[in-house]
């Protein structure tokens, strides 16, 4: 989840990721960057998320974000 | 049968009078065919003519997704007495490829019928257009009736079977809350665009009555009702005498017409979904929100967020996102990637789902070319705003201009509309050419004494109906203000009762005095009734 905390962070400077737990429901992240993020978890984790998974549930917060990767992987 | 008719009224009343009384003689279970049945009864009042076409995109969309969820099942059955990892993603890959070919059956048989209901005349028109320019003889010109609420309600069935496909939602067994959902008198002619998983736990287990939704009900109707008919009925015939005799004028009276357009647009739009969901919540029922205040928009993309929501929503999740994540789209961002084109493939990832979402915006609205120029106008300013974030940004800063004040999200807000503004010339013109004839026009002749010599009078509203749209307006700046804030309905349930049956008098009384009736006059339909 570091690995995870440390790559948001430098995509988005401006956001406290360990600290909102709703990132889209707030509109903090806009669906550009939802997919921004889609492509940097797919290319630093190997995984492919499908579209079952980009719903604001999955992307609210760190750990949602991470429990999604794990399932995936 | 308008929403904001009396025999609308009437029926809602009767509707929800037999939707609780028959609750308490046969049980909650009967809400759901009352609910089926007044949608049918609302329906074929309408047109039956329109029937064959819901009654077929129900049952396709319904029993797809029945079979996509009977494919999934029987592969977790299958999964279960697979014993190694080659045989499980054997067997994942055939239910998935089954499923499919359902879903592709589920989604477009429904967009099949949209699509040459509403764009057959369009299409074969541009035909003929072609064929005149290189001298050929032009194919006959027919169009397909285009039934009520198609579509509102073709999107709604969409989203279903592609959620069901990718396993958002478990399909449905019952097939009259399916049809009820589906068919639903207050949102299938403008929706909001509803999903089935959000409404389906509201009715599932009956409503009990409740005198609160009830009350709260009546008085979101009068909102509506307050919007359409004082304001929007009003300015649209401000707005229609200008527009529609764009070429008598020049001026600052397009800017002035633009501005009341927008507004009568967004009361016509928002007081129709005031009136719905005031329906909705007589029967316990909370529709989806459809705005939050759009005209507090501070950037473009915050405005589609705030105006027609569920549209917006549904265009990010049904296209944005699939098309995005999409083979094609990796394939060719790899490629970009692989080449060393950074920024073409930053400008492809973020523009090209843009450009297309735009795209079918526009032509979703209404099948003509302004709307196609209208949704591409939007992309093209999304577009902008996506490559010039970080200079966009940065501006305020290095001009040293306060960006936490009240002026600087004033000048945000009003930067906001007036580009929204710009761009809602295009569907309101009667043409094409016209719409780049109001925008040259515009800037002609442009004086100031329109405002002082009365001439803003002879565009259809007389002083009395100048002064009244203009204090309405104000009156409805200060209850969306309010709203920002607080719940209004909430607060005013805190007062005394007589105070509260002041208030409501009062709203019927200055709806009844006020709304644009009189001899001979029909009320106008909705403006997106139209889509």
């Amino acid at each position: 989840m570091e690995q995870l905390l440390k790559l948001l962070q430098d995509k988005f400077p401006q956001i406290d990721f360990a600290a909102e737990e709703n990132l889209v429901d707030d509109g903090l992240l806009d669906s550009v960057a939802v997919l921004g993020i889609i492509a940097e978890i797919e290319d630093a984790f190997d995984v492919s998320v499908t579209m079952e998974y980009i719903q604001p549930q999955y992307f609210n917060s760190v750990s949602a974000m991470w429990e999604m990767i794990e399932e995936l992987q | 049968m308008g929403y904001q008719s009396f025999e609308f009224l009437v029926f809602t009343f009767v509707t929800v009078l037999l939707y609780y009384l028959l609750a308490k003689i046969f049980g909650k279970r009967v809400q759901k065919w009352v609910i089926l049945a007044a949608n049918i009864v609302f329906y074929v009042i309408a047109g039956l003519e329109y029937m064959p076409f819901l009654a077929a995109t129900l049952l396709v969309s319904f029993f797809c997704a029945r079979i996509i969820s009977r494919i999934y099942n029987r592969a977790d059955e299958q999964l279960k007495q697979c014993v190694d990892a080659a045989e499980k993603k054997q067997v994942r890959a055939a239910s998935k490829k089954r499923a499919r070919a359902c879903m592709m059956i589920g989604i477009l048989i429904p967009l099949a019928i949209l699509i040459v209901d509403k764009y057959t005349g369009f299409v074969l028109s541009n035909v003929n257009r072609l064929l005149a320019v290189i001298g050929l003889k032009p194919v006959t010109l027919f169009k397909f009736i285009v039934p009520l609420g198609i579509s509102y309600y073709t999107f709604m069935s969409v989203s279903y079977v592609l959620d069901v496909y990718w396993k958002r939602t478990e399909a449905e067994k019952n097939f009259v809350f399916y049809a009820a959902f589906l068919s639903f008198f207050p949102h299938i002619t403008q929706g909001p665009i509803q999903r089935y998983s959000r409404f389906k736990p509201q009715i599932e287990n009956g409503v009990d009555y409740s005198g609160k939704n009830i009350v709260y009900g009546c008085q979101l109707m009068l909102l509506g009702l307050f919007k359409k008919l004082i304001i929007a009925d009003r300015l649209g015939i401000f707005v229609s005498k200008v527009y529609d005799g764009y070429d008598q004028y020049t001026g600052l009276i397009f800017v002035v017409a633009t501005v009341f357009y927008a507004i009568q647009i967004y009361c016509d739009f928002s007081g129709c979904m005031d009136i719905v969901g005031g329906v909705a919540e007589m029967m316990g029922i909370t529709l989806e929100k459809n705005f939050n205040h759009p005209f507090f928009s501070k950037t473009i993309p915050e405005f589609w967020r705030r105006w027609h929501m569920t549209m917006g929503e549904w265009f990010k999740d049904y296209i944005f996102y699939p098309l995005s994540t999409s083979r094609y789209m990796k394939k060719t961002k790899k490629w970009l990637k692989g080449k060393g084109w950074k920024k073409a493939e930053d400008l492809f990832t973020t523009c090209f789902p843009v450009l297309v979402v735009w795209c079918v915006t526009g032509l979703w609205h209404n099948a003509s070319w302004n709307y196609f120029l209208w949704g591409m106008y939007f992309a093209m300013v999304m577009v902008l705003g996506n490559v010039f974030a970080g200079i966009n940004a940065k501006l305020p800063v290095k001009l040293g201009w306060k960006t936490d004040t009240f002026s600087w999200r004033l000048f945000q807000m009003v930067r906001t509309f007036i580009i929204c503004g710009i761009g809602r010339v295009m569907p309101r013109a009667p043409g094409m050419r016209a719409a780049f004839e109001i925008y040259k026009r515009t800037f002609q002749n442009v004086s100031l004494d329109l405002f002082f010599n009365g001439d803003l009078f002879k565009f259809g509203l007389n002083r009395y109906n100048m002064t009244v749209v203009l204090l309405a307006i104000v009156l409805l700046w200060g209850i969306d203000l309010m709203q920002e804030k607080m719940k209004i309905r909430d607060e005013l349930a805190k007062q005394m009762l007589p105070f509260r049956w002041c208030v409501s008098i009062l709203a019927v009384l200055i709806i009844l005095i006020f709304g644009m009736y009189g001899p001979g006059y029909d009320a106008t339909a909705f403006i997106y009734g139209r889509y």
